[in-house]
């Protein structure tokens, strides 16, 4: 067990190292150049180079590439050209924001997942049944673009419900902060309902077709106890993977939503890191979101093997 | 177990949206004091608050409430003291003197002396610094005492003086000078109090401020890249002030609770042409294409008719603006026959680079497209990102055409000295007409006389057509009915300090 | 029965937009990029020349429509492919060499997953241009690790079943017995992956769409005409309604045909 997650953090440690050096070496590649884009449309030949040589970029690039990796082992993401400020403090500003939504939206999904998804399974066949079945299909086929915009005229303007766009900290307004990520997590939850809901419903089909709840219908415990605490406790395992699996999706993919709803997420700042070809401040947000997702996985696949010790040897391939 | 914990997360799901459901209801300002605390969207995020530092006019825009210059200028064009209470200029032009005012204190408490504005000018032809060529005339410059300051030049630059009044000439602390992309001080009548990137950053009253103080508490500006959300948030009453787009303002317009105030801009939207192309420096064909150009539908498209037809490098702002216009106009027929004569009877196929984030340019070049391809010209649209056209398009000069805008200076000069022969400009007049002239008008004192020579070379341009000069656009603000003296400047800026609401 | 309902139901959707994408080669109202800015911003009406409405340059949204459904189409369709394709030899070669294919390839395959989804087209659509092919080669690279852990993890359940062991103990060889045993052995799920594939293609389309980096103006794709119309949305709301209704439409075909087969042959072959 110790073994292997020892072995996987090593693995995940090289996939790390890859990705930023594809990061690294395609953001060299395609067009755009920090410096003129700092000189803009006043900028001469000779400026753009005397610049490159104050910003360090007229080294080759495996230097450009280690000196920025030592500053990495010693915690140093360094500074963001365009805001000009280090880029730990700019994450540290837009995580909250895109964390929020994703753990309010999963919340959203998860509750309307388990829901609908259950009673789904036990009343196969039902009104209720195809009512899930309609939602989990459109939940996956409605772009969340589009949701957003018609949720922006209907409870923002029309309604006057929610602000349309922006965001509340906690500490200004505990209200006002709810209120600004509610409708860009129901938005971001509408993906996620379709997935959920049929994980839940055919983990719980298969759940209620095991041996064992015949044998509790025939001991004549109660439907609602026996749903509770027998089917879905059977049933739980294929959902977290996936609440796992998705999240950790969730957390890099809310760029949409954030420019739909003007939120000051991460997903905006990767868009804004690339369009100034701001390499230090994209280089360090991949390395974010990337060992976010790779540690969540992890997380996911220990807690799988410690509930259920079988899925090992497959997961492992060997 | 289970049971009731799911139970509980719903019933909290629930409350929560009837609590923000019934919470909308009490709205405040009944009879309430003054508001003294302005909320305003715009657009696109300052990169950095240091003036010295970027080409940025989203960072101009707000760094001129925090820093000031020398000299300051009106909304009609006119050059007043500011930091500088009287300024000389000597004989032979070659020579400026500013006297200082003695009351200047910086945000750090310092009192702002002569010293101050030498620093401040030399970080300004620093290497990093983008707008360092321009001040690179400046040879020479003295600090006389405390509160006087002489610059010494090379040329002779008869508009020196208005170059101290564009906002990246801010005078700023040399203590402060390493941090000021984030922690910005300066002397003007605002202070930066909080800045969240991609989301707002507010202004703060300087009580210690020299001159008037400003009328508003805090300044807060919202950062709404999106039209549709911008005026959402006006119609909820959220923002104050929000810059339009020419079809929102219908909307607007007629509303007793609202106020729209528009300005043409200091600019001009060309289509630049690459004289180098095989085709396009046959001058026919540039003149063909610019008959085949309905610029009234151009205008139509991008700027919902909020923009003036140019003929020209210069804007009708311009003091040396000179109607161009009936040069070459607005006829297909005549431009089919040209194109003929030029021996591209059957038309041709040209690209057009159009950049990602100005959807002026990428709107106007959709419609120059298809009006072109009337003609028989075959347009095929790239749209690309700001920084690769600015890598491939302004400096690599690869490109066939291009829409893009070009902004603004108080001086006709700066405006056109790209079109020297040799100014190795992505649209140069490499035939060399203007070189002369140009030479001439900057050394000429007479502003008549400069005026006559600037008409000579925008008749030059009208019919050379190193671009195709297409509009000047509208700068076009909506305030709330309380909102007063807010004005729009010949330079992209705003001004908060004589903002009030009544 | 109800099996068959979604398929079924699948199965109207798609061929509903298969005609609008047949009926775009031969007749459209209008040239779907004609501009004509004196009667842009009408609105949809059944009795007018445009029955739905025009857009902010004039434009007949109906024939934009019909011609988006090329653009929809034929990324969705050729990236999946593509995806498949480079997916099914990935994966095969990591299960069948797993000595020394299994651990590099899954590495990678590990890291693509792991990269976030937008910014790996946003480098990949800037590397190899935007447009048509920048979207195809972008999806069908989001497309890899999915099909290649499918087959990988589907090679490895069925290469101890009694009839693989059987035909390797005869000396077949290992092409001959991926072609003869586990391509059959795999090809129900490889069917039903593939047709819901063609669905998430569509979304991911729109979104790049959207965010301006797929099919460039003035050509019509639903998500640009979504991206368009959003400038314009508060005035003009009805912009936004045919191309997500269209998005809608073709989105929910696939996935339902997916589910579909699925039912019939996956869920019928264990039952049995």
């Amino acid at each position: 067990m110790l073994r292997y997650v020892i072995s996987r953090v090593k693995s995940s440690i090289v996939v790390l190292l890859v990705v930023s050096i594809i990061t690294f070496f395609v953001l060299m590649i395609i067009p755009g150049d920090p410096a003129q884009l700092i000189l803009g449309t006043e900028a001469t030949p000779e400026m753009i180079e005397d610049l490159h040589k104050a910003m360090g970029l007229d080294k080759p690039l495996y230097q450009q590439y280690l000196s920025w990796l030592v500053d990495l082992a010693k915690l140093d993401m360094g500074k963001s050209y365009v805001y000009g400020e280090s880029v730990t403090t700019l994450i540290a500003k837009a995580l909250p924001v895109t964390m929020s939504i994703a753990v309010l939206a999963m919340i959203f999904a998860t509750a309307f997942a388990f829901l609908f998804g259950m009673l789904s399974a036990i009343k196969k066949n039902s009104f209720i049944d195809y009512f899930s079945r309609s939602i989990m299909q459109l939940g996956t086929a409605i772009p969340s673009f589009w949701i957003g915009m018609v949720f922006i005229v209907y409870f923002g303007l029309r309604l006057k419900l929610f602000p349309v766009s922006g965001f509340v900290t906690m500490s200004e307004s505990f209200l006002g902060f709810l209120k600004s990520i509610a409708l860009p997590a129901i938005v971001l939850s509408f993906g996620e309902v379709g997935t959920l809901l049929r994980i839940v419903r055919s983990s719980m089909l298969d759940s209620l077709m095991q041996d064992y709840m015949d044998m509790a219908k025939i001991q004549g415990l109660r439907a609602g106890k026996i749903y509770l605490k027998y089917a879905l406790r059977g049933a739980l395992i294929a959902p977290i993977t996936i609440i796992g699996m998705q999240f950790a999706k969730l957390a890099g993919g809310t760029v949409v939503v954030e420019t739909i709803f003007a939120l000051p997420g991460i997903g905006r700042l990767v868009l804004t890191a690339v369009e100034h070809r701001d390499i230090v401040l994209l280089q360090g947000l991949v390395m974010f979101i990337t060992s976010t997702v790779i540690i969540i996985t992890l997380m996911v696949d220990v807690l799988i093997m410690i509930i259920n010790p079988r899925i090992k040897s497959v997961e492992r391939g060997e | 177990m289970k049971n009731s914990k799911l139970l509980l997360l719903i019933i909290a799901v629930l409350m929560m949206f009837s609590i923000t459901a019934c919470q909308q209801e009490n709205t405040p300002d009944d009879a309430a004091p003054i508001k003294t605390d302005l909320t305003m969207g715009y657009t696109t995020e300052p990169e950095g608050l240091d003036p010295h530092r970027t080409a940025a006019a989203s960072t101009f825009a707000i760094t001129n409430n925090i820093y000031d210059t020398l000299v300051g200028v009106t909304s009609d064009w006119e050059i007043v003291p500011r930091l500088a209470k009287e300024w000389d200029i000597s004989e032979n032009g070659m020579e400026i003197t500013f006297k200082l005012r003695d009351d200047v204190k910086f945000h750090n408490g310092r009192d702002m002396k002569a010293k101050d504005i030498e620093f401040s000018i030399k970080r300004l032809k620093d290497v990093e610094s983008p707008r360092a060529r321009d001040y690179a005339n400046i040879k020479d410059i003295e600090v006389v005492d405390d509160y006087t300051i002489k610059f010494t030049t090379e040329k002779l630059d008869v508009e020196l003086l208005k170059s101290f009044a564009y906002p990246w000439a801010a005078i700023v602390p040399e203590e402060a000078a390493a941090d000021l992309k984030t922690k910005p001080v300066g002397t003007g009548a605002f202070t930066l109090k909080e800045w969240i990137p991609q989301q707002q950053l507010v202004l703060q009253r300087n009580d210690n401020y020299y001159g008037d103080k400003a009328k508003l508490e805090t300044v807060k500006l919202v950062l709404l890249p999106d039209a549709t959300s911008m005026l959402a948030g006006f119609q909820a009453g959220d923002l104050d002030i929000i810059p339009l787009t020419g079809d929102q303002v219908t909307v607007v317009e007629g509303n007793a609770e609202y106020k729209v105030i528009s300005e043409p801009m200091n600019a001009v939207q060309i289509m630049s042409i690459n004289t180098n192309h095989e085709i396009l420096s046959n001058e026919k064909v540039r003149q063909a294409m610019a008959m085949a150009i309905n610029k009234k539908e151009v205008i139509d498209a991008s700027m919902f008719g909020y923009g003036d037809q140019i003929g020209s490098h210069l804007p009708p702002t311009s003091p040396d603006y000179f109607d161009t216009n009936d040069i070459i106009e607005y006829n297909p027929d005549k431009a089919k026959e040209l194109l003929k004569e030029a021996g591209y009877e059957n038309g041709f196929d040209i690209n057009m680079s159009l950049p990602k984030n100005y959807q002026l340019h990428v709107d106007g070049g959709q419609v120059i497209a298809d009006q072109l391809s009337k003609i028989g010209i075959n347009v095929n649209i790239e749209i690309i990102e700001w920084g690769t056209w600015l890598s491939d398009v302004y400096g690599a000069k690869k490109f066939d055409t291009t829409v893009v805008g070009h902004t603004g200076r108080l001086d006709s000069f700066a405006f056109l000295s790209r079109y020297y022969s040799n100014s190795n400009d992505y649209i140069s007049l490499k035939t060399g007409e203007v070189d002369e002239l140009l030479d001439r008008a900057q050394q000429e004192l007479d502003a008549d006389k400069r005026t006559e020579i600037y008409k000579e070379i925008q008749e030059i341009l009208a019919n050379k057509l190193p671009a195709i000069y297409l509009q000047t656009p509208r700068t076009i603000l909506a305030l709330q009915k309380n909102v007063d003296g807010m004005e729009i400047f010949p330079i992209d800026f705003y001004d908060f300090k004589e903002v009030y609401f009544n | 029965m109800k099996k068959n309902l979604s398929l079924g139901l699948g199965m109207i959707l798609v061929l509903l937009i298969l005609a609008v994408w047949i009926l775009s080669f031969i007749y459209m109202p209008y040239k779907p990029n004609e501009m004509n800015i004196s009667e842009r911003f009408m609105k949809p009406d059944f009795n007018s020349e445009h029955i739905l409405g025009t857009d902010n340059f004039g434009r007949d949204i109906l024939s934009r429509i019909m011609y988006g459904s090329r653009n929809v189409l034929l990324v969705g369709v050729g990236s999946v492919t593509l995806g498949t394709m480079i997916g099914i030899i990935l994966g095969a070669l990591a299960a069948l060499f797993k000595k020394y294919a299994s651990s590099l390839i899954m590495r990678i395959m590990d890291g693509l997953m792991a990269f976030p989804g937008i910014l790996l087209a946003l480098m990949l659509v800037t590397v190899v241009g935007r447009g048509l092919k920048g979207s195809i080669i972008a999806i069908s690279i989001f497309m890899v690790p999915v099909f290649s852990r499918l087959v990988y993890s589907m090679i490895l359940d069925t290469e101890n079943l009694l009839y693989i062991k059987a035909a390797k103990s005869y000396g077949s060889s290992k092409f001959t017995i991926f072609i003869r045993h586990f391509i059959p052995a795999m090809l129900p799920r490889l069917i039903t992956q593939y047709s819901s594939a063609i669905g998430s293609a569509v979304m991911i389309e729109t979104s790049l769409s959207f965010l301006g980096l797929g099919i460039q103006p003035p050509f019509a794709s639903w998500g640009l005409m979504l991206s368009e119309a959003r400038q314009f949305f508060l005035v003009y709301p009805y912009l936004a309604v045919a191309p997500g209704i269209a998005i809608i439409i073709t989105v929910l075909g696939f996935n339902l045909i997916g589910d579909g087969l699925n039912d019939i042959l996956i869920y019928r072959r264990l039952l049995l």
